[in-house]
């Protein structure tokens, strides 16, 4: 079973992304810190990882730089706010496989995820 | 020297002033012709009366009654000529028959003295005709009977018929000379009294005939022929303390000489003179006195509401509020002077107009007229004469030749159903003018009327000012705060598009998961109502994640406006921008007022510009035309008129063509040039107008793109910015945007 971690804040996030995916026979991990988010990627080794931008204690952009300071190469989908040509080019820079605006509609994430873990 | 000769000086000088007076007021009409000359005539009676009072030879005395004569015989015919003439009335016969009569008469008096006047004796101090108990002329008696007691009548008849056939101004002038005629013929038919010795009036009659000018020059110039109650009020006032002041001394002087050279000796005279000097010097006061206290009398009424009038215009200067201002001022003068209605028109300086901004009318039938120009016939001729239009005395001059002007305020009052005009002037402009109807009793306006509203006609031009003057400020003061408030926005913009794009992204998931579960349930079999409900849901929910992209797009691009500029330049597509722009602007404006057109093909090439930059620039200038033609629709209030924008673009050489067009209000030519001057703006409404949004637009498409605007208009038409922008040059075909493997808000990069 595919696992997927999802960092995001936003409770209510958490909380529908999570039961959302598990219906697709995915396991979802969440977290609203990234500093959490940073040891679940070490400790659970997720398959993917959708990583929300603008969090309140250390930003999606940190812990992306860091999970790939540490070596780790996980598939990473960012969600990014309002266009931000800084932030989408650094993200660009450090690897991700896509950026997805907010706010979003989730078939189309659906599609994204699905064809990135190769299930369905 | 008697009181007869200081009463036919009297009558010398009143009647020869009239006489001059009328003469040089208008001499094309016949009636003032024959008035003047009975003035003429009446004054040469007083001024042969002056000759043979004084003389103490017979010889004399009757060579100047002979002339006297002339003007006593002459009158009577002028009189009645001047009625038939006044009142348009012909009596052909009877005055050719009293023309032949009264040369006959003069013929007699002037070659054949004799048979006329004889017989003079000596009475009042003076060689006085006559004595017809023995001379028994029968020329004498004729004329007198047939020119005093026939002709004299008969007018007095005619001119009693007509006054209570006719109305309004007609009336009133007939008024005064039915007071004047009786005054003045009162006295003349007294001189005749002591012919037939009886002595007892003389020679306090003469007086009259002296007074009857003075009532009509009186009326005539300061009344302008308007209330005759007034005038004679004061005219009998003023004659009556008068002949106190004259008449006490006099009387003293006569009726008690022998007494106080008694007593006094050679100073007698002293005791008159100190009378006369206490009385001349009490005179003037007596008479105000008098005067104030008859008049309260009389006008009891009148005096009420000019007093509230006064009041009120004192009052008003107090009022900030124009609106509130200009119907407490139309309230006031229905109310207080009680008219059917009152209007007033108020300049509007950008439109150049006068405008009907209040009115108060019982009949809702009327219709008024809602602007006047600058231009108008009743404009010019009220800059012109600064002072009230009365319509009866328009109506009156306009049959005058000259009086072409006269007939169009004729036409226009009586549109108006206006009965006066008063303007309202404040340092030589007139900012306002103030339409009255008729007094509800069909009384005149009179002088004391129009005193007191000139008073509130400038009262009121002040506090309008005053009130505009506030107005202004407080827009003012409306549009720095809006100002202010925008920038407050502006700055909180950036943190709000991403809290509230946030809420809209948990929403898209709760949705979208909502959605799936909807899904996977009506997978599975189960009943049709169950699987209806289900549909329902499922479309709801479809509905509410189309919702939640749209909120993130408006979120985006409230966030894309705020960060100015940040971005650089890049090809930008026109319908793009344009679509963007509309995007924005439909925050501001209800797009449903207008019929928008828009007229370019879908394949212009892109011009080279940051996207912000433009759309703020295009943002602007729909924006203008929108208040534009709102404007014209609001104050023009056209029927049928439907606000329509065409937006065309195309390509021109190298360059990108953009034509705006509005059928809006319109500048005034004299504005366009000060149009791109910051913080002018020419919208008056008070939401409206920083005075930014085309000096804003010039910067953006001149100064930073290189580009030019060009801003015709056509005043109560309609606008046109024309903006021309250069095309981007395209770098190679390489450049196009990678096809999106997701659908429009997911981008694959890798």
């Amino acid at each position: 079973m595919p696992k997927m971690l999802i960092v995001d804040d936003e409770q209510d996030i958490q909380d529908f992304a999570k039961r959302f995916f598990e219906k697709r026979d995915i396991d979802v991990i969440t977290t609203g810190n990234g500093h959490e988010a940073l040891l679940i990627v070490q400790t659970e080794n997720p398959d993917m990882i959708l990583l929300d931008v603008h969090m309140e204690q250390i930003s999606g952009i940190d812990v992306l730089r860091r999970i790939r300071e540490s070596g780790n190469q996980t598939k990473v989908i960012m969600v990014t706010g309002v266009e931000d040509e800084d932030t989408i080019n650094e993200a660009k820079s450090l690897g991700v496989i896509n950026y997805i605006h907010k706010p979003l509609v989730l078939d189309e994430l659906e599609k994204v995820v699905m064809a990135e873990l190769d299930v369905a | 020297m008697s009181i007869f000769t200081v009463f036919s000086f009297f009558v010398f000088v009143t009647n020869a002033s009239l006489a001059i007076f009328i003469f040089l007021k208008n001499r094309r009409k016949k009636y003032n012709v024959i008035w003047g000359s009975l003035c003429f005539f009446a004054a040469l009676w007083g001024y042969a009366g002056i000759n043979f009072s004084t003389t103490l030879s017979p010889q004399k005395a009757l060579y100047w009654w002979k002339i006297g004569y002339v003007g006593v015989i002459l009158t009577p015919l002028l009189y009645f000529h001047f009625i038939t003439e006044y009142l348009k009335i012909e009596r052909k016969v009877l005055l050719c028959t009293a023309y032949g009569l009264a040369a006959f008469y003069l013929t007699i008096d002037l070659l054949y003295t004799d048979l006329f006047l004889s017989d003079l004796r000596f009475a009042f101090n003076q060689f006085y005709w006559g004595d017809w108990l023995k001379s028994k002329s029968l020329y004498y008696i004729t004329f007198y009977i047939f020119f005093y007691w026939v002709l004299l009548p008969y007018s007095f008849v005619l001119l009693l018929k007509k006054y209570r056939r006719v109305k309004g101004n007609q009336k009133n002038q007939l008024k005064y000379f039915i007071v004047g005629s009786i005054v003045g013929w009162f006295g003349a038919e007294c001189m005749f009294l002591p012919d037939f010795r009886l002595d007892f009036f003389h020679p306090l009659p003469n007086l009259f005939v002296a007074i009857y000018p003075a009532i009509m020059t009186y009326a005539i110039i300061r009344y302008r022929l308007m209330d005759i109650t007034m005038a004679f009020t004061r005219t009998s006032i003023f004659l009556f303390v008068y002949s106190l002041v004259l008449g006490i001394p006099f009387a003293i002087g006569f009726g008690l000489q022998e007494k106080l050279i008694a007593l006094f000796a050679g100073l007698w005279w002293v005791v008159p003179l100190v009378f006369s000097t206490i009385l001349a010097t009490g005179g003037p006061f007596i008479y105000m006195y008098l005067q104030k206290s008859t008049e309260d009398q009389i006008y009891k009424n009148q005096r009420q509401y000019q007093n509230t009038l006064r009041k009120a215009s004192l009052g008003m200067g107090r009022i900030k509020d124009l609106k509130r201002l200009l119907s407490l001022i139309v309230h006031v003068v229905t109310r207080t002077v009680r008219i059917d209605h009152c209007s007033i028109y108020v300049f509007h300086e950008s439109s150049g107009q006068y405008v009907l901004k209040a009115k108060k009318d019982k009949s809702v039938e009327r219709v008024a007229e809602s602007v006047f120009t600058k231009d108008s016939q009743l404009v010019k001729y009220l800059e012109k004469v600064k002072e009230p239009i009365l319509y009866e005395e328009v109506l009156q001059r306009s049959g005058e030749t000259g009086g072409r002007i006269f007939g169009y305020l004729a036409k226009t009052m009586r549109d108006l159903e206006a009965a006066l005009i008063l303007p309202s002037f404040v340092e030589q402009r007139l900012i306002a003018f103030l339409v009255l109807g008729a007094k509800r009793n069909k009384e005149l306006y009179n002088h004391e009327d129009l005193v007191v509203f000139s008073i509130l006609a400038n009262q009121s031009g002040l506090a309008i000012e005053n009130a505009q003057f506030y107005d202004d400020m407080k827009k003012t003061h409306a549009q720095l705060f809006k100002a202010e408030k925008m920038a407050t926005i502006g700055t909180m913009a950036d943190g709000l598009s991403h809290q509230m794009n946030n809420r809209l992204h948990a929403m898209g998931f709760i949705a979208g998961d909502a959605l799936d579960s909807v899904r996977l349930k009506r997978d599975q079999d189960k009943p049709t109502d169950t699987r209806k409900f289900l549909d329902e849901l499922e479309h709801s929910l479809k509905r509410i994640e189309d919702n939640v992209k749209r909120g993130g797009e408006i979120a985006e691009g409230l966030l894309r406006y705020t960060r100015k500029g940040a971005e650089g330049f890049s090809p930008v597509h026109f319908n793009k921008l344009l679509d963007a722009s509309l995007e924005m602007i439909q925050f501001k404006i209800n797009m449903r007022n207008l019929d928008l057109i828009k007229d370019f093909k879908d394949d212009l090439p892109p011009v080279k510009g940051n996207f912000t930059q433009l759309q703020e620039a295009f943002f602007n200038m729909i924006d203008n035309a929108y208040d534009a033609m709102m404007q014209r629709r609001d104050e023009l209030k056209e029927p049928g008129y439907r606000p329509k924008l065409i937006i065309s673009a195309a390509k021109k050489g190298k360059n990108l063509e953009i034509l705006i067009k509005d059928n809006g209000m319109g500048v005034k030519e004299e504005n366009i040039t000060k149009l791109f001057t910051p913080f002018f703006t020419t919208k008056l409404s008070s939401k409206k107008g920083t005075g930014l949004g085309l000096y804003v637009i010039r910067q953006i498409i001149e100064e930073n793109h290189n580009g030019r605007v060009k801003f015709t208009s056509v005043y109560l038409e309609g606008s046109q910015t024309s903006i021309i922008l250069p095309v981007a040059e395209l770098s190679g075909q390489g450049k196009k945007e990678k096809p999106e493997i997701l659908l429009k808000n997911v981008k694959k990069f890798l």
